[in-house]
């Protein structure tokens, strides 16, 4: 199927610039991870929206960051979907300079001028068809400015005791949203059981807390940025236990959960690099566990060379 | 079902990336849903397909990096380049196989 035939109309009248009518004269800066993402053409029900969405994450404009402004779309643009389920997965085509993308009531596209920034086109313009399309927008925008910073966007739980943190990896149905509520009955800090971010800073790899998340909902409070200290692959079985995996396979591991970035194939280089960095970095390990088990002493156990 | 003989000479897909570490590789292609981890020799094989030199120099030269039996380490390389090339990592660069 080409670009955009399964979510637009028109695939073919894609926006070919960063430009449009805007929605208003609005703002709001986000302080996300590999930020702050400065929105800008937003109308008041769309700003309102995102504060109430986002929260405290809602910084000053007068920061800046990476700059995306949000334009009209008229609704028959886009195509209508069942989405009973469905499996939604934004359509992207990359490109050396630019990224173009399509999804549910969306289009979007990512430029490196040679800044990044961005442009996104929608028909909605309030409560959650706006923050869900806003959101989809900023997933995809954040592993971007992640990879950007020698970081990486990865499908995953993170966890932590609040000194140490631990990543699981796995794509939907793999027992993400199962292992984080083991580890919160177990008294562990859930910070996404879906998507979480980790960047280097001098001394280490950092497990960074991002707003997105996945059935377990919102996670309030906890640190905002823990030290990572193992990478685990999960798998659900009775035979609970740790099976060390090689560089290779964690790396191998680490490529398939990193969304967006990974279909792209001028920033496969740079995605391979970082995620390189982290497979030497951080011991990684195969975690069978139980739905009823002890996976959170299990993680507590690992000891760190 | 690609036929891969000593004379085969193979390179890497254009799209094809790879890392090595710590012996092994990890190796992506376009259709990135799919990464795959070779071993020691996968890795070396990978390696060596430059679209000059032929799977039975392949042999040659992974016969003094290896112990073991000679027989079975050329059975190992046409069946791991068989094996790269039908999963779209390699292929045959034509007209130049040797004779």
């Amino acid at each position: 199927m080409s670009f955009g035939a399964g979510f637009l109309r028109h695939p073919d009248l894609f926006p070919a610039r960063r430009a449009g009518e805007p929605w208003g004269d609005r703002a709001v800066a986000l302080d996300v991870a590999g930020g702050p993402y400065l929105l800008s053409g937003l109308a008041a029900t769309q700003e309102e929206a995102l504060r109430r969405r986002f929260g405290p994450l809602c910084g000053p404009v007068e920061g800046g960051g990476t700059a995306s402004r949000v334009f009209r779309a008229p609704a028959a643009d886009f195509l209508p979907i069942d989405t009973r389920g469905w499996e939604y997965t934004l359509d992207l085509d990359p490109a050396p300079d630019a990224l173009r993308v399509a999804g549910l009531h969306l289009m979007a596209r990512l430029g490196w001028t040679p800044a990044l920034a961005g442009a996104l086109w929608t028909p909605e313009t309030a409560g959650e068809e706006w923050t869900s399309v806003c959101e989809n927008y900023l997933r995809l925008l954040t592993a971007y400015r992640l990879l950007e910073q020698g970081g990486a966007l990865l499908h995953s739980a993170g966890v932590t005791d609040g000194e140490r943190a631990w990543l699981l990896l796995g794509r939907s149905g793999a027992g993400k949203t199962t292992a984080s509520r083991l580890c919160l009955a177990a008294g562990g800090t859930v910070l996404s059981d879906d998507l979480n971010a980790v960047l280097f800073d001098e001394k280490e790899a950092r497990l960074r807390k991002l707003p997105f998340t996945g059935d377990l909902g919102d996670r309030a409070g906890g640190p905002e940025s823990v030290p990572l200290r193992a990478v685990l692959r999960l798998a659900q079985g009775t035979e609970e236990g740790l099976r060390p995996l090689s560089p290779a396979a964690a790396l191998a591991g680490l490529v398939a959960a990193a969304p967006f970035v990974n279909r792209d194939p001028f920033r496969r280089e740079a995605l391979l690099a970082v995620l390189e960095r982290l497979a030497r970095a951080v011991p990684a390990w195969e975690v069978t566990f139980a739905r009823e088990g002890r996976l959170w002493a299990i993680l507590r156990s690992i000891s760190i060379p | 079902m690609i036929s891969i003989t000593p004379a085969t000479v193979l390179r890497r897909r254009s799209d094809v990336r790879y890392r090595r570490i710590e012996g092994e590789a990890v190796v992506l292609r376009q259709s990135a849903a799919e990464v795959l981890v070779l071993n020691e020799v996968g890795a070396s094989v990978l390696d060596l397909a430059d679209g000059e030199s032929s799977v039975g120099e392949w042999i040659d030269a992974l016969r003094d990096e290896y112990e073991g039996d000679s027989a079975t380490l050329a059975r190992d390389v046409l069946a791991f380049a068989s094996e790269l090339a039908e999963a779209g990592l390699l292929e045959p660069v034509a007209g130049k196989e040797e004779p």
